[in-house]
């Protein structure tokens, strides 16, 4: 009991607050970053796996598979401290990646796999007839994209794609591994000056629970909205 | 060329034990987490009292980043509940804790996707709750969710290189450790992060033709 009321004890974690609050922030900052990143790749790539030119569509593929089926954690080690090392011997720079950068390009890498696959779900999902409709009127194969096939694939793999961002924000928590100040760093660091991990570690589950627990209810909220007007 | 012969190759039983490791902490974890999974779904859809409870553990179980679960696990539980005693419990416990949450609602969507008429059909031919689960409800829901249990082991499998941090001597952990002894990082990393690719292609895709089949044989319509 005496143990429980110590790990649920608010007053350290809160001594903290501006230290840990910044290192939320460093979570929302590679977030962003990974989300461009994620939607950025995951769209060209998308792209290039719908090509009507062979190696381009297996690249695409490959680099979906390679993504989707590397673990997260080896993939930022190996952005970290492996990609730095062939860059530089590729470019003759000395090159070094500070933790943020690596952090973010692991994240969106990672991340942009599985995008690819939504994208092409919801790209696919859009009746052929719509495409050839367009063409029939003389669109250009840039207009049939962008304002036919694009904004009914998007409304259709909208709550997919709102999901994969939350758990993108859950994977943030893994950049303090390679000494991004985050908030599970700030926690890390306090609590070997201050030895107590019960309350440290327990609101700091508590907090990012809360936020992610939010956002997915959002998201879900959001989605039966929008199911029922028939969107997605 | 000579750091593969030097490193790689004169180390590959250290991968090899690595790999053991990861193996043995996924299935355990996997196995914990379809128990734990199972029971506070089946506590949510059918013990009134306790369904709020059982709802709170699932979404903490669902939205913790498995990082944090994994710190609280191992530094918070063995003073609070007097348990987890090694790296290697704190290890699946944590990982099992993760996929419970997600393993909890896929088996839920599976038992509420079960046609109402068909539990009804099953009591009305006096069958008793317990029996109309075991034979009625559980085998389609399983079939039904054949693919996203296999995911969650998929994931499962790629969080466990987290167990590395807590020193679980796992594949993941051979790999920075020798990295940290020779210092070249770039044959480590990219051999150990190519085993990782495989491993998990190969599972997924030998779980994806197993659910096919499995469909296949029991002639699933899908609702």
């Amino acid at each position: 009991m005496e143990s429980f009321r110590e790990a649920v004890d608010v007053t350290l974690f809160w001594e903290y607050r501006s230290l840990l609050l910044s290192g939320l922030a460093f979570n929302f900052y590679a977030w962003i970053g990974a989300l461009v990143l994620v939607h950025v790749m995951g769209f060209s790539v998308c792209m290039m796996r719908l090509s009507r030119y062979r190696p381009l569509r297996v690249a695409g593929t490959a680099y979906a598979e390679l993504f989707r089926n590397c673990p997260e954690y080896i993939l930022l080690t190996w952005v970290h401290f492996v990609l730095p090392l062939v860059l530089s011997a590729l470019l003759q720079i000395k090159l070094n990646f500070p933790p943020f950068v690596s952090a973010v390009l692991a994240l969106g890498l990672a991340y942009s796999g599985y995008m690819v696959e939504t994208y092409r779900s919801g790209i696919q999902a859009v009746p052929k007839g719509h495409i050839e409709a367009g063409r029939a009127l003389g669109m250009s194969s840039f207009d049939i994209t962008f304002r036919i096939v694009l904004p009914q694939a998007i409304r259709g793999v909208l709550p997919e794609m709102l999901n994969q961002m939350v758990s993108l924000f859950k994977a943030t928590t893994l950049v303090s591994l390679i000494a991004v100040p985050d908030l599970l760093y700030n926690v890390v660091i306090v609590t070997q000056e201050e030895m107590r991990p019960l309350p440290l570690y327990t609101w700091a589950a508590i907090v990012y629970c809360a936020i992610i627990f939010s956002a997915s209810t959002l998201v879900r909220k959001l989605t039966e909205r929008w199911r029922s007007r028939g969107w997605a | 060329m000579d750091v593969w012969n030097t490193i790689i190759l004169k180390n590959l039983h250290l991968f090899g034990e690595g790999l053991w490791v990861t193996a043995q902490i996924s299935v355990i974890g996997f196995t914990v987490a379809c128990v734990l999974g199972m029971a506070s779904c089946l506590v949510r859809l059918y013990v009134r009292p306790l369904r709020i409870p059982a709802t709170v553990l699932i979404e903490f179980c669902r939205n913790t980043p498995i990082y944090v679960q994994l710190l609280w696990v191992n530094y918070v539980w063995p003073d609070l509940f007097g348990w987890p005693q090694s790296f290697f419990a704190a290890g699946w416990m944590a990982l099992a804790l993760q996929s419970s949450g997600y393993l909890a609602e896929t088996f839920r969507s599976g038992i509420e996707g079960i046609a109402r008429g068909q539990v009804e059909a099953a009591h009305s031919l006096g069958m008793s709750p317990v029996r109309t689960f075991r034979s009625v409800v559980l085998p389609q829901a399983l079939l039904n969710m054949a693919p996203s249990i296999m995911n969650q082991f998929l994931v499962l499998v790629k969080s466990s290189t987290l167990v590395s941090i807590i020193a679980v001597p796992d594949l993941m952990y051979q790999a920075m450790r020798l990295t940290a002894i020779w210092f070249q990082p770039i044959e480590i990393l990219s051999f150990t992060a190519f085993l990782y690719i495989l491993i998990v292609f190969c599972l997924s895709h030998a779980f994806k033709v197993y659910a096919d089949r499995l469909r296949e044989r029991f002639g699933l319509v899908l609702p």
